[in-house]
């Protein structure tokens, strides 16, 4: 029997080397093709993740060309799928096994909690870095956990309703008609323009619920109570009269269904829709299809008609966050150098990534006084940051994702013709059960 | 005796690598799970809660779906994949067939593809104004659109399709391959005992296959029950929960939510109690005797 | 009547291969269509395919990614057939009450998620980095190891053998092989086709494997091909011409492993007698 196993271990030894004989070559290529990008300096290394090179991974690259601080840094960008990072902080932080994460790590603020919660000593407060007042204020409240300052706010979500001039004018409306709305004149409206022109009013993907994500922080509501983990869905007047104003919207028949992010922004690009209400950051998606420019134009959210419903909203968005390993002064540093305080640093991320930051004397300057043509000259940018300092502060709790779908089974039977009261009590009763 | 001993150990070194390694990767890490089904919590915070997490399953809705959507699978797309599988494969193994290679290649391409390819590409088919549609409305079998992926039914028959699509070239192969082991003269006997194509798949193909018959039968078994990457890729459970899988909720209660993975690997043992108790069916019918 | 049949067997086959290949004609097309037409379904060649070339070898390393992956996927398809063949060969042939028993326990490695079992490995991992590196988190080998030898293989391998003659077994013996001469000079070149489906699915697996490798890799210079797909789609504006592009390349390797394979099932039909 030991002979056995002796062999067994023996042969086993035998093939791991071969494995990783192999395996030295490409560690080789590795170092090589490292060495081209980062042999420049002898800072020390940030490795910084984050999911899109036009956009996040873009800004961290301008900010390491206006980087100025006294603590060298090499920055090392590696692009991962969102869902990829949120996948790999968890079984990494979990496991307790930390090795291979990065110094910087892109979170979006609706998961910010969660994480903040679920690993309480991974991440680096940033408090004494940053100055929390400079910041809007929904933002900090997303990124903060028992009094520390844990984000640096990346990008608003604030919201717009994108509008086409040219199938409101064949209805015979301005878009005047169609600012400081509420979302019932916005339905009527929406029949007027099917009717002079056959176009839906707007897509919508039922299985996406950002849609209701973005009214209900419109009326300074969430899921849960202030605390962030109580549920608050039966007695939400808010969240009921979003179901109320969708079921509207498709009984009204000014819907165009879809079922993925591609075919949502397919309905604009080939003009089958009248208006995008979403966040600022579709503006790039919109502008990609330059046959329509001059037909757009962005005015304010439509609001609910419920205490406190606001034209204003954020739909996502995201944040840096610091993990607490080595590495984590010069990444603390390199942050608060650039996103957390260099004014003209903001002006170079909106003109040439088109990317809203919070930071308020950041987001003065001359890029965001520009008029864009392709929106009949509307100066949307300061449209957009006029509008983020009215979005109300909501805690986004530790369990969005999780009520999201529990709201989208019972959307559907109340769209199925059961009454609200009773959907949204049956909501309430299955987030408290399995949310605890 | 000397012989047959030295045999004997002959079989244990063959097997004794694979032995190993599958206790190190999967039992190891098996057993670390169901004594996680014991705990539940956010994250780190893990503590012990006992039966807690077995009660909570029985009163999850979101669970209670999720098992019968994958049964609901299971049911009707393995029975459905294998027949057409080894019918596939019978006519395929035919000699006098012409195009045998370009048939064999073209029904057995799907199963090269990747899930995550496959799966954009089907949702696209599926959409409002995609291929599918336009099709039907040609056909006049439909007047409007229909929302396949935004309806809880059709949802579902598409995710059935999708995998049938996938996998059937796949088990083909396996069907395909066996049959070519078949010794040829069994069936020019057969053939001179007067014995016709029914007949012959029968008494001779279908007991030949039979080892390789419950292979693919508890593999598809195993394979639906753990059903994820189509359901993430074209639906993402929806709309709703319509075809939310088991492997999908225990993804989501992971990784999309705030993860609890004590509660989650309680999931995940559901599966793997069911899948032990199909195969012992599955072995039990097939008649393989100890 | 034998004509009908044989009419139905072809209309059969005819639709069954339109339906596996209009999803591969799709995506080859809208390889060469821009973004905005893959959204729209567009089913005609456009005429983008180089600016999609252009755009996913300029902006993300493709290349470093299918070196990679076809590392992986060659070194795990070789020692898999190899490793599970042998286990597979040896629970049929040197059969006992006790392997059996071994076996059985084996197969329910298959019935596992994967999900669950994935943060206890990685936890392993986590170990196995610390007294041995070079197969630890973060390298190319940790991404194989864990489906090396599979139950899944060894249970296909077992099934197999149970169709080799027993004969050849005694009569090779009688002729003075080893053990391990008549496994690799008599079993290995008789099961040709059985290698042949194992290794298409053994490489496959590989190839396409992505949950694992997404969290056991972390390093950019160690990305292989479907984690880099995963990339391309996650931007606010994705540009599906160059997702189509790269999906369609990340294919093609296996068709091309099917190919190579292919002939052996050709090769073995031929062998036999005629029909």
């Amino acid at each position: 029997m030991k002979k056995r196993l002796f062999i067994a271990i023996l042969l086993l030894t035998m093939l791991l080397p071969a494995c990783s004989g192999k395996k030295t070559e490409t560690n080789a290529d590795a170092g090589s093709a490292k060495g081209d990008g980062a042999g420049t300096g002898a800072g020390t290394t940030v490795t910084a993740w984050a999911w899109d090179p036009n956009f996040n991974i873009r800004a961290l690259e301008l900010a390491e060309e206006a980087y100025k601080g006294e603590i060298a840094v090499n920055l090392e960008i590696v692009e991962n799928a969102q869902s990829d990072i949120v996948q790999r902080l968890n079984t990494a932080l979990s496991s307790g096994t930390p090795k291979g994460l990065p110094n910087i790590v892109l979170i979006e603020d609706y998961r910010a909690q969660s994480f903040l919660k679920s690993y309480p000593d991974a991440f680096y407060p940033l408090t004494g870095h940053i100055d929390a007042d400079d910041f809007a204020n929904y933002k900090i409240e997303a990124t903060s956990h028992d009094g520390e300052v844990y984000g640096l706010p990346f990008d608003t979500g604030v919201t717009g309703l994108y509008v086409r001039v040219d199938y409101l004018e064949a209805a015979g409306l301005t878009v005047g008609d169609m600012t400081n709305v509420t979302w019932q004149e916005y339905i009527a409206i929406g029949k007027q323009v099917k009717e002079a022109t056959g176009k839906q009013m707007l897509s919508l993907n039922p299985n996406d619920f950002n849609f209701v994500r973005m009214m209900v922080q419109s009326a300074g509501q969430w899921y849960f109570e202030e605390d962030g983990s109580t549920p608050n869905l039966e007695h939400n007047e808010a969240l009921k009269e979003i179901f109320r104003v969708y079921k509207a919207m498709l009984d009204a028949d000014i819907v165009k269904l879809n079922s993925d992010w591609s075919q949502f922004v397919a309905a604009f690009n080939s003009g089958d829709v009248a208006t995008v209400p979403t966040g600022n950051w579709i503006t790039p998606s919109v502008k990609a299809e330059a046959s329509q420019a001059g037909q757009w134009r962005v005015v304010s959210l439509p609001r609910l008609q419920t205490e406190g419903g606001l034209n204003v909203s954020n739909l996502g968005g995201s944040s840096w966050y610091v993990l607490n390993q080595d590495g984590k002064e010069a990444a603390a540093a390199f942050l608060a150098d650039t996103f957390g305080s260099n004014v003209d640093f903001y002006n170079t991320l909106l003109a040439d990534v088109g990317a809203i930051g919070t930071y308020k004397p950041g987001i003065a300057g001359d890029a965001f006084d520009q008029s864009d043509d392709f929106f009949g000259g509307q100066k949307i940018y300061s449209d957009f940051t006029s509008w983020m300092a009215d979005i109300p502060a909501v805690n986004y709790g530790i369990h969005t994702y999780a009520i999201d779908d529990i709201l989208k089974v019972e959307m559907q039977k109340y769209l199925k013709g059961e009454d609200l009261d009773t959907v949204m009590a049956s909501a309430q009763a299955q987030a408290e059960m399995q949310l605890r | 005796m000397e012989n047959s001993l030295k045999k004997h150990r002959v079989g244990w070194f063959y097997i004794m690598i694979p032995v190993l390694a599958i206790a190190l990767f999967y039992f190891y890490p098996m057993l670390d799970a169901l004594l996680l089904s014991f705990r539940s919590g956010m994250g780190m915070n893990l503590e012990f809660v006992g039966l807690l997490n077995w009660k909570r399953l029985l009163s999850d809705p979101n669970f209670i779906t999720a098992l019968s959507n994958t049964l609901t699978y299971l049911v009707i797309q393995v029975p459905v994949m294998l027949v057409l599988a080894m019918l596939m494969s019978v006519l395929l193994n035919k000699e006098s067939l012409k195009f045998r290679g370009l048939f064999r290649t073209a029904i057995f391409l799907p199963a090269v593809t990747s899930l995550v390819a496959y799966s954009v590409v089907f949702k696209y088919m599926f959409s409002p104004d995609g291929i599918i549609n336009r099709f039907l409305m040609d056909l006049s079998l439909t007047d409007a659109p229909i929302f396949f992926l935004s309806d809880p039914f059709w949802s579902k028959v598409v995710i059935i399709l999708a995998i049938t699509w996938r996998w059937t070239g796949y088990n083909m192969i396996f069907y395909l391959s066996s049959l070519q082991n078949i010794d040829k003269s069994v069936y020019e006997a057969a053939r001179v005992d007067g014995a016709n194509a029914i007949q012959q798949f029968f008494k001779i193909t279908m007991p030949m296959l039979k080892p390789i018959i419950l292979f693919t039968t508890i593999t598809s078994t195993i394979g639906t029950l753990q059903l994820f990457d189509e359901i993430l890729n074209i639906t993402d459970g929806g709309p709703g929960n319509a075809t939310l899988s088991i492997s999908k909720y225990i993804y989501d209660l992971s990784f999309k939510y705030t993860p609890d993975f004590g509660y989650a690997a309680t999931v995940s043992y559901v599966i793997v109690i069911i899948v032990i108790i199909l195969s012992a069916i599955q072995f039990k019918l097939a008649g393989e005797k100890e | 009547m034998k004509r009908l049949k044989s009419i139905a067997a072809y209309v059969f086959l005819v639709i069954a291969a339109l339906i596996s290949i209009y999803p591969f004609f799709w995506m080859v097309v809208s390889m060469t269509n821009r973004s905005v037409d893959v959204t729209g379904g567009r089913q005609l060649p456009g005429t983008y395919l180089m600016e999609n070339l252009n755009n996913l070898f300029g902006q993300v390393d493709m290349v470093t990614a299918l070196g990679n992956s076809t590392l992986v996927a060659v070194i795990s398809t070789l020692l898999t057939m190899l490793l599970t063949s042998l286990a597979g060969y040896g629970f049929h042939v040197y059969r006992s009450r006790r392997k059996d028993i071994v076996f059985n326990v084996l197969l329910l490695s298959m019935m596992i998620p994967f999900a669950a079992i994935m943060i206890p490995l990685y936890r392993l991992f986590g170990r196995i980095s610390q007294v041995a590196p070079w197969i630890g988190i973060d390298t190319l080998a940790a991404a194989f190891l864990p489906t090396l030898t599979t139950a899944f293989f060894i249970f296909f391998f077992r099934q197999n053998t149970g169709m080799f003659p027993e004969e050849l077994i005694e009569a090779s013996r009688l002729d003075g092989l080893s053990e391990t001469g008549i496994f690799f000079r008599i079993y290995i070149p008789t099961m040709k086709t059985t290698y042949a489906a194992a290794a298409i699915i053994a490489f496959m697996n590989s190839w396409n494997n992505f949950l694992w490798p997404l969290i056991v890799l972390q390093s950019p210079a160690k990305k292989t091909v479907p984690l880099l797909i995963s990339n391309l789609g996650s931007s606010y504006a994705p540009d599906y011409g160059m997702i189509m592009s790269a999906i369609t390349i990340a294919t093609l390797p296996t068709v091309f492993v099917f190919f190579l394979m292919q002939k052996h099932f050709v090769a073995g039909m031929t062998g036999s007698v005629k029909g």
